[in-house]
């Protein structure tokens, strides 16, 4: 087979990052006490350097405006899309996993290997309109991070997260293959296009309506929506930080962007299958909203409150599939941008302050705010943002979707998302209360003087770099919006059938 | 410069503040006093531009929009959003009370905050940013962002500055009021998509053609959003905790700016775009405004302690100002407007003067004073002054706003009008007896000799810096009570025109079907806007 050189160009940003997920594991071999640092340091360099050169030519790619195709690999706007998307998440995981693996005191080069297979594998899953790419890509993206769940091996409940992560995550897969494997027996393609065409033509056979669903299923599960979110806040609680950001952005980034690719794309929502679909994700999405935020209003820990404030956030990126217009799948996109500097900077939050392993409580972020105030107003931002208080970029996430929700005639769903992050509100700012609101006690005090200064620079840097792109959302959507997410989609898919 | 300046005079002032503060943010702790200074100076500059440069404008008022700005912001995926901010009848004096009352509460509270005495500065000059944009915006969107943003600043001078139960307060008062403006949010979508547009007057005119029950609903969710900014009864309730636990200069602002975007948001929003709707509901809102003054001034008469007081005698104001909107009539809406003004000042010098006290006692409960005027003789004076200007003694500010209301409530040819304007007369005297009832137990009577009471505590008069503070209050307290037309002429035609659109039943401003923008035949203006000015000043000789 002969390829092209605009086939290599499709494929060479997923090349570089799965060569240096090859390369890197052969690196950390060496055990070797005198040359562990710079090992370590080349290893890290090597995985951030083979994101940097996929984010450079994504951008690159985007700037020319070129469509690339490799067989089923496609790497139209909506791919790039999703290059930058995952790739700026998994730099900033990584440059966090430094921190946050040194505080922890667990190196091991494995773990950034896995991180760039898990990004190559979500690059293909979102990439691709034919089923059974999609599905190489769900389970290389899959793999790596139940792996990655259950990293820290020493840590008990980091082990049996993993195990959960894993078990529910594979039922999933096989729905998804399951439903895949159905609609390609009755239509005979496993082109999304194609199933899409045989749809219209078969009208609605109730086997279709099962493929259908258990594709859905599969999705859903990912994006973590109710009921297929109980994973969500041990699998979160189990892995280092970094690693929980970067599963809560880009895993639910990619699995919208290809859900959008699936059924607005494929199946459409307008069809008689379609339109069921429609309804069970109404309906998923409002109980998505209840039940992650009612659950995540009673949590003691930071990171079981933000994986259920994740859960919550799947049920507004959800109505925007209920609005079904192209202003929403837009609004929805530039929602997921909005989303990864949120939660990358709120779980960043807490590695840049040192707090690993178990010290996640709410009590163990007292009084911190004060002592580097800079990053306690990134903070601030970013859980403002999460809120969806203006003139943060959050705000407009939610308001490009409820705007289009508003205008397709779905007043009841806009009332309970407005309630919703009206209810989020108050555990948002449980986050703000503890940090600058409280005084730590006299033993965390005491404590603290102890302790040698925490030094992350790497982590907070990340987190700045997240409240800047939040404050960008708040007040140059005209750039992000216009520039970046309609562009996406107007000329990668076309998203209504 | 000049020229941007000249250009973009309200850009400026809005944002100014804001980047102000944010530079003083960035000041370390140890640099506290000069970050202090600067933030003052700040303050004081946006003040004296503000004066300079928006008094030009004829005391009688132009009929449009003025040193407007207006430019798309963005358009993205349909709905445009515009960068909109103008000086009109309706607001100047609003802006001006604001750019006015926050470098005098940032002076009278110099040594009130003594922690972290930068930041908390520097949040005093990002909420006042908040407040002017929020009552420049002509778009509705752009004012719903200032709305909420408004809330982030003094979320934070509550909670971190505030008293014991100030977590407890500061996120009540946050959540309370985002509770009412997320579902307006929702309204004001609705209608927005219906209109394509965010610009007040294009979404009016969708409104009128909607069915009357979805204009009724829409109504109702922004007027919750409003009347929980007011307050108005029953949605008071975070009023008087945020006031008790917040630092004396959020109170001052709370009471002073803040609530007055609620009554604002009404005359502004709600009345133009649902003249029916409005309509409609006048009687159950002038009735819990009623409510409010009665209510108000019953509980404010039992408190004990006299910041809560203060708190509860501001829903007793409040609620004279929305029964002067509910009236429809330019009598009464003007008197609200000068209400607004006149409780603005009153009871921010109010809430000043008992932080002066607190600074010196640290204690506020009204038995552990008596015989204060001994003591603090030059303090006394001034509130005295301040407490007949609230109690609404003629020649004083309170008195003017409140006798138009009730005037204007009166004659409103509403059936309710004679019955409730009656009833909110029973208020003002309330109000007096309350109000002086505390004067008199604070300070006159014995002087209270228990060693650990407040009146011992208080070794000290007024300082030059706080009578510095005082004058400029007093003063204008006697200049709306003597002339109070200098303050509400400029709004007598936009109020008008407001009205003319709606079908109030008031005998003077009969409907005609006229467009809300088009300026009105001058008798018409004349007839209907001379009165509320003839009969102030009439009462006044």
């Amino acid at each position: 087979m002969n390829l092209t050189a605009q086939n290599w160009a499709a494929l060479m940003p997923l090349l570089v990052p799965a060569a240096a997920a090859c390369l890197i594991p052969i690196a950390s071999l060496d055990k070797d006490q005198d040359t562990v640092k710079p090992v370590r340091a080349a290893m890290f360099g090597m995985a951030l350097l083979a994101l940097a050169v996929s984010f450079f030519y994504f951008t690159k790619l985007w700037a020319t405006g070129q469509n690339l195709f490799f067989s089923y690999l496609k790497m139209d706007r909506l791919g790039q899309f999703t290059g930058i998307f995952v790739t700026v998440a998994a730099m900033m995981a990584l440059l966090q996993l430094w921190d946050h693996l040194h505080h922890e005191g667990w190196m091991k080069g494995e773990t950034l290997s896995l991180l760039l297979f898990s990004a190559v594998g979500m690059m293909l899953f979102a990439s691709t309109t034919n089923l059974l790419m999609m599905f190489l890509g769900l389970e290389l993206l899959s793999l790596p991070l139940y792996v990655l769940t259950a990293t820290v091996r020493f840590r008990q409940e980091s082990v049996e997260g993993g195990m959960k992560y894993f078990i529910t995550g594979a039922v999933a897969s096989s729905c998804f293959l399951m439903g895949a494997v159905l609609l390609y027996g009755l239509t005979g393609t496993l082109d999304l296009e194609g199933i899409g065409n045989a749809i219209i033509t078969a009208g609605g056979d109730p086997l279709i309506l099962v493929g259908a669903a258990l594709l859905l299923m599969g999705f859903l599960f990912k994006i973590s929506a109710v009921p297929f979110h109980q994973w969500t806040p041990d699998a979160y609680e189990a892995s280092p930080h970094p690693i929980a950001g970067f599963m809560s952005v880009a895993t639910k980034g990619v699995a919208v962007i290809a859900m959008m690719r699936a059924f607005p794309g494929g199946i459409g929502l307008h069809t008689a299958t379609g339109e069921r679909v429609g309804i069970a994700l109404a309906a998923l999405a409002a109980a998505t909203m209840i039940v992650g935020n009612l659950s995540a209003l009673p949590q003691t820990n930071v990171k079981r409150m933000l994986a259920y404030s994740s859960i919550s956030h799947a049920g507004y990126l959800l109505l925007g599939f209920v609005a079904g217009t192209p202003e929403a799948y837009t609004g929805v996109l530039f929602y997921l941008v909005i989303y990864l500097a949120m939660n990358m900077a709120a779980f960043g939050m807490l590695t840049a302050y040192g707090l690993v392993g178990e010290h996640t409580q709410f009590e163990d972020l007292r009084g911190l705010g004060w002592k580097r105030p800079v990053l306690g107003v990134a903070v601030v931002i970013t859980m403002l943002s999460l809120s969806g208080i203006p003139p943060m970029g959050g705000f407009f996430g939610k308001y490009f979707i409820f705007k289009e929700l508003v205008r397709t005639g779905h007043v009841g769903l806009a009332v309970l998302g407005v309630t919703a992050s009206l209810v989020s509100v108050y555990y948002y700012l449980r986050v703000v209360v503890a940090l600058f609101l409280e005084q730590p006690s006299e033993a965390q005090a005491r404590e603290a003087t102890e302790k040698p200064e925490i030094q992350s620079f790497l982590s907070t840097t990340t987190v700045l770099i997240c409240a800047a792109i939040i404050l960008a959302g708040g007040f140059f959507q005209l750039f992000l919006v216009d520039g970046f997410a309609s562009k996406a989609l107007k000329e990668g898919i076309e998203i209504l059938r | 410069m000049t020229e941007w300046m000249s250009n973009h005079l309200l850009t400026f002032l809005v944002f100014a503040p804001a980047i102000w503060g944010l530079l003083i943010l960035c000041f370390p702790e140890k640099q506290a006093p000069l970050a202090r200074l600067l933030a003052i100076f700040g303050a004081a500059g946006i003040f004296f531009i503000s004066a300079a440069r928006l008094l030009t404008i004829p005391p009688e008022g132009p009929m449009n929009l003025v040193f407007a700005e207006h430019v798309p912001w963005f358009s993205v995926v349909g709905l445009p959003v515009d960068y909109s901010l103008s000086i009109d009848g309706l607001n100047l004096w609003l802006v001006m009370l604001t750019t006015f009352l926050t470098p005098l509460t940032m002076l009278g509270t110099w040594r009130s905050v003594t922690q972290r005495a930068g930041s908390f500065m520097a949040l005093v000059l990002i909420l006042e940013s908040g407040m002017l944009g929020a009552f420049m915006a002509q778009d509705l969107l752009f004012f719903y962002l200032f709305w909420e943003a408004m809330l982030v600043p003094m979320y934070f001078m509550i909670g971190v500055w505030g008293g014991d139960e100030r977590k407890y307060a500061a996120n009540k008062f946050f959540l309370y009021t985002l509770s009412g403006s997320l579902l307006w949010l929702v309204a004001l979508l609705y209608l927005a998509t219906k209109a394509g547009t965010f610009a007040p007057g294009i979404m009016a005119a969708t409104a009128l053609g909607l069915p009357f029950s979805i204009q009724c609903t829409l109504f109702l969710a922004f007027a919750l959003a409003f009347a929980i900014k007011v307050p108005l009864f029953p949605l008071h309730t975070w009023l008087p905790d945020a006031h008790v636990q917040a630092p004396t200069a959020g109170s001052v602002i709370l009471a002073g700016v803040l609530l007055k975007l609620g009554s604002y948001g009404f005359l502004r929003f709600a009345l133009p775009m649902f003249p029916d709707a409005f309509l409609h509901y006048a009687k159950p809102i002038a009735m819990l405004s009623v409510i409010a003054i009665i209510y108000g001034a019953l509980v404010a008469m039992v408190q004990r302690d006299v910041k809560k007081l203060v708190a509860y005698s501001s829903v007793s104001h409040m609620g004279f100002v929305m029964l002067g909107l509910a009236s429809m009539t330019v009598i009464g809406t003007q008197g609200a407007m000068l209400q607004m003004l006149s409780h603005g000042i009153s009871t921010g010098a109010l809430f000043l003067m008992v932080g002066m006290l607190y600074d010196r006692a640290h204690t506020r409960m009204i038995a552990d004073f008596g015989g204060v005027a001994s003591k603090m003789p030059v303090f006394t004076t001034f509130f005295f002054i301040v407490t007949l200007s609230s109690i609404g003694l003629p020649l004083t500010n309170g008195f003017v706003g409140e006798f138009l209301i009730l005037n204007g409530t009166y004659v409103s040819g509403f059936p309710w009008g004679r019955a409730f304007a009656t009833v909110a007369t029973l208020g003002v005297l309330l109000g007096a007896v309350y109000m002086l009832w505390m004067v008199k137990k604070v300070f006159w009577g014995p002087e209270n000799m228990d060693e650990d009471s407040g009146t011992q505590h208080l070794h000290s008069d007024l300082s030059v810096r706080e009578i510095a503070v005082m004058v400029p209050i007093v003063l204008l307290i006697f200049w709306m009570g003597l002339h109070p037309r200098s303050f509400i002429a400029i709004s007598e035609k936009p109020v008008a025109n407001l009205l003319r659109a709606s079908k109030a039943p008031d005998p003077r401003m009969k409907v005609q079907p006229m467009l809300q923008h088009e300026p009105a035949p001058k008798s018409e203006l004349a007839s209907g806007a001379a009165t509320p000015s003839a009969t102030g000043e009439e009462v006044l000789k």
